[in-house]
Parts: structure tokens; sequence; C-alpha cells
């Protein structure tokens, strides 16, 4: 019994341990920085205050409301989109049999774990070339195709353990393919949809490199871009950048807390098919 | 009468022209506030609307090679560095100049920066000076201290200050970008080098690893080695701290006048027997890609323009760059700033007029020398991998 | 398994058009810039050798000097350090939280560094190494150690990436695990605990061999995860000071768009591709292994 107490202390010791930065952070975005410059965890004085949160919020120039709105327009579009086309293609994989199945499998798979350094320089040619650069539509397209590869792989490797009973039996029915797909295996797969939804759009939302490499007007960066824009070249404020470090995160944490079950299922299907 | 047709005019401008031009500096936070009521007052006079916007210049040398490759620009008028206008202005994304801007109104070769023959891409709109070290006044007389004349009285300057009970070190070292650094490093250079040095280092005429250059380096690692000079910190903050006590001096430029509650407490002393002063104009561009070509040469005339500046220096911490602004427009603390630069050779900033791959290897090596000052030849030998060559 | 084409051609096709047009042909490009110069010469392996050769790749005097080592060896040394720790903290957590009260709030706690955009990891890493407001610092300052900026120092600026990166990567290998142990089954320690093992034993006979499978998930994940680390330094240290914290991610972004040399950040994107490809091999074959 004694011993249960003692992991129990050190499970709690380890979860301070991780919960520590975020306490900090909190606390230098809610405090003014004259306080801080003795360390945020000094609590003497202690005035808090909105003012940082509300700063970053509202900055003249890289403002983050006009940023979470931008980030949006673009998550949004490029998390359906790519869940949509990779589902059928996972589907298509899992059920159908063609000759060159193999190997456009093995190019998906491929493609999975590439680095987005890969691509970055011809991606901005070809972007250049087809007028989308500086366009959320040319980084809502690099971003599905991006997404596609993990999503196929994820859900073939999920409709492989569904059983193929109720399709069966819908064809008998006399339905066509794309009819029973719509209708009996897209509800089925709700579930992983979910989890895959929750996986993308938080790593879409936390995407930097695509978006610095493709979008550049002031007033269309994302929220992730405006964060080291929060330093002006001669002025870096504690204060505003973890509030702004709060703000940008605050949505994926939401995400996270709102489908934690399908957060942590897409996270070891991802990985562990 | 007239005031009510003039306000009339205005907002039938406003209404009819709806123009509203984009400028782009890197000016946030308090110098941000100190630099709007330029703007304000030119759409006050025109009606043209400015919408501002940050954008630091390492963030702008990695947008706008894009930006131009895809003829576009996100603003009408832009603040970047002179290398960066020189060599974009060559290759015509940036509208030339030449007839919009009088060199003849401005200070001699304040200009030359963003000059290529006879055609001019840029203008200097502002105008700062890196006269030397900061002090408090107040600091100064309550420890009995008193500005240095000679190099031996710099260092038993040093030496007393690093005695003072709870000072973390003599002079105070800005972090950040990695400006603050280089600015020093250019005193030191100017100092010892002579301000010709500069002009050679910048036109790749000299060696970084002669004699003349390691000399001036190693006064400079001397007094790093000592301990002298603080930890790198963010600059903003260790002004503060500077100015609470924790050190003594601090290496900035004339801006920082704009930036403590009390100007009227600083002293500032150049290193002894300095014949130069970096005096770094700000630069600024119309590219070619912009909507409204007429307006935008109108606001970056007026901008440089003795108006312009008129309206500036009056918010404290600059220094014209056009002639004909009276002395008494400047705040009294900047009136002392605009004498040091009498008497001594005025200098381009020595990073800012290379530009390219070398300004940041540059500043990033100068963190490197600050925490292991023992590694200068590791330092040199990279600087003089990236420096322009002849 | 069905045969028809049509069908074929309307799951499938969709997904691999977009695969071919933004993914397939950029590897393609990015390969062939690799082996031209910049008037579009071919070259053969010339930019290979100079990107090697040079020392913001590899810098074999750092080994005698100290850092920089050169983006390469940072990008090794990070996988020496960030691997093994993240598997013993993954699975070590995952069996001590299994066991302690809240142990599944102090996991989605863990968890959160994975969920937050990257770019704010590397804003959290140099607040929690800074000198004056960094925690680190703070918890030594309570031992009387005058802390520095551990950012700021060479010896000190990767570590402290590497170290950070750990507190933000641990949530993955801990949530894979924990699933992991459920499905061990309850049979296996019951039998084990009547024979009188320790649990130790109990641990490394029976825990750690049935998790194989996951460890190697983990391994490959994370070591993919290392090799395109970029975000963290780029808004953390920016690969300072002296380039003592650069990363092949990083030189690639720093070809690219600081010296405008697309032929040279090719061979650096080649490079990290090779290395991802190698590690996700094994993948591959598992995979392939299981068609039928």
């Amino acid at each position: 019994m004694k011993k249960k107490i003692l992991w129990t202390i050190i499970g709690w010791l380890v979860g301070l341990i991780w919960i520590v930065p975020f306490v900090g952070v909190l606390m230098t975005a809610t405090r003014p920085l004259d306080e801080l410059l003795g360390g945020c965890w000094r609590v003497e004085p202690f005035h808090p205050t909105l003012n940082n949160l509300v700063g970053a919020w509202n900055h003249p120039t890289a403002s983050l409301k006009q940023g979470m709105m931008n980030s949006l327009i673009v998550t949004i579009p490029a998390t359906f989109l790519p869940l949509i086309i990779a589902t059928m293609a996972g589907y298509g994989f899992s059920r159908y049999r063609f000759r060159t199945k193999k190997l456009l499998f093995a190019l998906v798979v491929i493609t999975l774990a590439l680095p987005q350094q890969t691509i970055a320089i011809p991606i901005f040619q070809l972007m250049n070339w087809l007028n989308l650069v500086d366009t959320y539509f040319g980084l809502i397209l690099v971003h599905t195709a991006w997404g596609i590869p993990w999503i196929t792989f994820f859900m073939r490797n999920f409709f492989t353990t569904i059983p193929r009973a109720m399709e069966e039996t819908a064809r008998i029915d006399g339905a066509s393919d794309i009819t029973t797909f719509f209708r009996i295996v897209l509800p089925m797969a709700l579930p992983a949809i979910g989890s895959a939804f929750a996986l993308q759009f938080t790593w879409v939302w936390s995407d930097f490199f695509l978006a610095l490499i493709l979008i550049y007007s002031p007033e269309k960066l994302l929220a992730t871009q405006r964060i080291p824009l929060m330093r002006g070249v001669y002025h870096v404020d504690w204060g505003l950048l973890s509030s702004a470090a709060i703000i940008v995160m605050i949505v994926p944490i939401l995400v996270y807390l709102l489908l934690q079950r399908y957060y942590i299922k897409g996270m070891i299907g991802w990985s562990l098919k | 009468m007239s005031r009510w047709i003039v306000l009339s005019l205005v907002i039938v401008a406003t209404l009819l022209g709806a123009t509203t031009l984009t400028v782009i500096g890197p000016w946030s936070g308090p110098e941000m506030d100190k630099f709007m009521p330029v703007l304000q007052e030119f759409e006050k006079q025109t009606g043209i609307k400015i919408d501002y916007k940050i954008y630091r210049a390492e963030d702008l040398a990695n947008l706008l090679p894009a930006q131009f490759a895809a003829k576009k620009a996100p603003g009408d008028v832009i603040f970047m560095w002179a290398s960066f206008i020189r060599e974009y202005g060559q290759k015509g994304h940036i509208l030339p100049l030449t007839g919009v801007i009088n060199e003849a109104n401005y200070l001699p070769g304040s200009l030359n920066q963003v000059k290529v023959g006879k055609e001019l891409y840029g203008t200097a709109y502002t105008g700062k000076v890196k006269p030397g070290f900061w002090y408090r006044k107040s600091f100064f007389e309550k420890n009995k201290l008193q500005p240095p004349t000679t190099w031996e009285e710099f260092i038993a300057l040093l030496e007393k200050i690093k005695k003072i009970p709870g000072i973390k070190a003599p002079i105070a070292s800005g972090d950040g970008v990695g400006w603050p650094l280089s600015d020093v490093t250019e005193h030191f250079l100017i100092t010892f080098g002579g301000p010709q040095l500069q002009l050679d280092l910048i036109e790749g005429n000299i060696r970084w690893d002669s004699n003349i250059v390691m000399n001036a380096m190693t006064k400079l690692t001397s007094i790093l080695e000592k301990g002298y000079f603080g930890e790198p910190t963010e600059w903003t903050l260790v002004l503060k701290q500077w100015w609470n006590g924790d050190y003594g001096l601090y290496f900035m430029g004339s801006w920082i006048t704009g930036m403590v509650d009390n100007p009227d407490d600083l002293g500032v002393f150049a290193l002894p027997g300095a014949k130069g002063v970096v005096f770094g104009a700000d630069y600024a561009f119309v590219p070619k890609y912009t909507q409204y070509p007429e307006e935008a040469k109108k606001l970056i005339a007026w901008l440089s323009g003795p108006q312009g500046q008129a309206v500036q220096v009056k918010q404290g911490g600059h220094i014209a760059t056009a002639v004909g602004i009276d002395l008494s427009t400047y705040p009294p603390v900047d009136r002392e700033v605009a004498k040091i630069i009498q008497g001594v050779t005025a200098l381009d900033d020595l990073d800012d007029s290379i530009g390219g791959e070398f300004q940041p290897a540059f500043w990033d090596q100068l963190k490197l020398l600050w925490v292991q000052p023992s590694r200068v030849n590791d330092v040199i030998k990279v600087l003089q991998e990236k420096a322009p060559k002849r | 398994m069905k045969n028809n084409s049509r069908y074929v051609l309307f799951f499938i096709l969709p997904a691999i058009l977009m695969l071919l047009i933004f993914v397939v042909y950029p590897v393609a490009r990015t390969v062939i810039l690799s082996f031209l110069d910049s008037d579009g010469q071919f070259v053969g392996f010339k930019n290979y050798s100079k990107v090697i050769s040079s020392r913001e790749v590899f810098d074999p005097a750092g080994f005698s000097r100290g850092f920089p080592l050169g983006a390469l060896v940072h990008n090794l040394l990070w996988i020496a350090i960030h691997l093994p720790l993240t598997i013993i903290l993954g699975l070590s957590l995952s069996v001590l939280l299994k066991n302690v009260k809240g142990g599944s709030f102090i996991k989605s706690i863990i968890f959160l560094g994975m969920v937050m955009p990257m770019i704010v990891g590397g804003v959290m890493i140099n607040f929690i190494f800074d000198r004056n407001l960094g925690i680190v610092n703070g918890v030594l300052s309570l031992f009387g150690v005058q802390g520095k900026t551990w950012t700021a120092h060479p010896d000190t600026a990767l570590l402290s990436l590497i170290f950070g990166s750990v507190w933000l990567w641990t949530g993955f290998s801990v949530v894979l695990y924990s699933a992991g142990l459920e499905t061990i089954p309850k049979d296996y320690y019951e039998a084990a605990q009547l024979d009188g093992a320790s649990s130790w034993k109990i641990f490394t006979k029976i825990t750690v061999p049935l998790l194989r499978p996951i460890t190697v998930v983990v391994t490959t994940m994370t070591l993919l995860w290392e090799l395109k680390v970029f975000d963290i330094v780029y808004v953390a240290t920016m690969g300072g000071p002296g380039g003592a914290s650069n990363v092949l991610a990083l030189q690639m972004y720093t070809y690219a768009f600081r010296a405008f040399d697309f032929n040279r950040s090719a061979v650096v994107a080649v490079i990290l591709t090779l290395s991802t490809l190698a590690v996700s091999l094994s993948l591959v074959r598992s995979v392939r292994d299981e068609q039928p």
C-alpha cells in the first residue's frame, strides 16, 4: 500500500513537471511585463490583467482575430476535402482488385512519410504558374493532397476490419456500388472519419511551413504565421507573445478535448494500423 | 468658411478617391506609436487613406522575392534595407524615384545606398544615429563615475562598475534578431580600424582576417572575456533592467531617447578615439506592382520630405535625413545627438549595407562570439566566407 | 474482392490525381533540381559534394571545438537523445500512470504537448529556457545556481531544443504504449504474480516483450518526426547561435529563401527524403507482406 502511495506521488510529480510550462505561459500572458523581470513564478506583486490577451487579439497589424478567421477559412475545407477523397480511396483499396493496386498503394504509403521540405520549391513554382500563390485555394489544394496519403491508409485499414455482409445485402437489393458506399458504408465509417477529422483538422491548423511558402499578404496570414510577427523588429513583448501562443493553441486543444476519444483512436490507428 | 470648404473637399475626395495605400514597415509597439502621427498627418493633408502593416525586414527578405516573381507586392510603400532595394531595383521590380525625390534636399551621400548609376530606387525617410554607450546621469553621479576619455579610462570605468554591488555586468547586451550586437561590433571596428575600414568591409575591399580587423576584434573580445558584457538578453527587457540599475552602460541607437521614462537623465559617450559614427538611414521604396503608382509616389516624397520628417523627429528618437529641418524641432536630448554627428564621418550600417546571406550570418556569429569569445577565429573564418568579395 | 474498373476509377482516381500533381511531380522536380545548376545545366553530383562538404551541413572541426557540428550531425544527435528518451518515458510513464489515481488526467496533460502547434511549442521552449522568465532557471535558483538563457549558448542551444521537444512529444509514446497495455491479457500478470515474480521482472519479461510491435511503430514515427523537425527551431533559435542548433529542414529553407539557391536546397531536401524513406521502408514492407 505504501508503495502505491509512493507511485501515486511520483505520477503526480510527473504531471506537475509537464504542466508547469503551461502555467508559466499563462502567468506571463496575464500579467504586466514589469512584474515578470524576476521570473514569472514570482507572484509578488500580482496584478492580473487581460491587456496582453486583448492586445494580441486586436493587434493593430498582426491581429489574431483576423488570423484565427483566416485559419478557419483554410482549415475547414482543407479538412473536409481530403476526408471525402481519401475515404473513397481507402474504400477502393480495401474492396477492389485491380492490376496497379500494389503499385498505387505503395505510392500512398511512401508519400505518407515524406517531409514537406521535399515539395516546397516545386510547389511554389507550380502554384505560381497556376496563379494560385497567395490564395487560400492554392494552400487548401496542397493541404488536401498532403492529407490524402495518411487518411487513405488509415481508412483502408479501417475498412478491412469491418465485415462486408451489409454491403453484399444492399447490392443484392440492386443498389450500385456508389449508392452502397454513401448509404451503407459511410455511416458505418463515421467513428473512423471522426478520428481522421480530429487529426487532420489539428494538423492543418498547426501547419506553419506550407503557409510560410504560399501565403504572404499581411491580411491573409494565418494564425500560426502571426506568432513570429508578434515580435516587431525592435520589440519583443513576452506578454503579447505568450498571449498569442495561448490563443493559437486553444483551437486544437478544444478539438482534442471535445473529440478526445476519436483523437486518441486516430493517433493510435494512424500509427498502428 | 474656407475651413468648411476644405473639410468638405476632404470628405468628397475620400468618398470619390477611396484610394487606400498600404504602407509596410517594421515599427511595432511604442515605435509604431511614434510613427503613426506621420501617416495621420499625411492622411489629413491629402485625404488618401493609409493602412499600416508590420513586417520585419527579415521576413520581407524571405517573402518579397517570391512575390516579385509572381509580379505582386504586398504594399504600395515598403520600408526595407538599402541593399535589398538596390538589388531588386536593378532587377526591375522597383519604381525608379528619379525626379520624384530631389537628392539636393538630402544630407550629402544619404541616398547613395539606394542609387544605382543615376537611378534612384528608394529614399531615406528618417535616420538614426548609433552614437555610443548610454548611461543614466543619476547612476553616474551616485557612483561618482565619469565618461572616459581614453581606452584605459574606459577599462577602469568598466572595472569600477563591475564592483558596484547588485550589478549584473557593466555593459548590457541586447539580444533579439541580432542587430544590437552588430552595432557594438561596428563601433569597435570603426574606433580601432578607422572609418575607412567600415567602407572597405562593405565594399569587400578588405578581408575579415586582415590585421586591422583582427586588431579591433581583439579589443572587443578582450573585454568580452573579462565578463564586462552581460549575457545577451532580449533587448527591450535588458533596456528596462539597465534603466533599473542592473547594468551601467548600454550601447544603443538614438531611438533609445524615445523609449525611456526620463530622457533628460540620459548621457552618452563614444569609445575614446572614435572618428566615425554609424548613421543608419531607414529606407523606403515603391514596388513596381503597386496599383496606385501616383499616390504612392506622392506619399513617399512627402514622407521623406521636410514636412514628413519634421513630424517624425518631433516624436523623439529620430534624426532627419532631409535638410532644412530646424534644430528646434527636435526634443532637447535628440538635439544633443544631432550635434554628435557633427565633426565625425557619418557611415552606413555595415550589415544593412551588405545584406544578403552575410547579414543573418553576421548576427548569428556574433551571438556565438558573445557567449564564447575564445571562438573569435572561427567567427572570423565564417564571416570571411560570407563576406562580399572583390 | 471485386474487379470492376468503373468503380475503381470513381473511388481511387481523385486521390491518385491529387497525389500525382501535388506530391509526386514536385518530388520528381526536386530530385531533378538537385542535379542542375542555376542555369538549368546538368552538373551531376556537384551540388551534392558542395552541400555535404559545406560547414553548415557537416563540420568535423566541431568535434574537438564544440558546437556547431553541422545540421546533419545535429539531426543525428537529436535522434540519439530524443528517441531513447521517448521510448523509455513512454514505456515507464504508461505503466506508472495505469496504476495511479488520476493517471488518465495526467496522461491528458502530457498529451497537450502533441496537440499544440509546433510553432507554439517553439515559443514555449524559448520561454522554458529563458534566463529571466524561464522555469528551468526558476528551479535552479532554488538551489542557488545562477542560470543563463540556455538557448543562447552554443553548447546548450541544441540540447535545450532536444529536451524541449521531449516535453512536447512524449505524449505520443505514452498514448501508444497505454493503448498497447490494454491489449495485454490480465491473466498473464496474475499468473506471473502467483509465481512470485517481482514487478520489475514482470515489466521486463512480460510487458516490454509484448509491447514490441508498439515499440517498432513508436520508433518509426519518432524517427520521422526527428528528421523533419523545423517549426520549433525556426521560432526558438533560427538555428543559432553560430549555427549551433541548425537542422537539415531549416538548412533547406535557408538555402532556398535566404541564399536563393534552389539547387543546393533541393539537395538537402533529397537527403531528407531518402532518410525518411529508409525509415518508412519497414512500414511499407509490413504492408506488402500482408497483401493477399
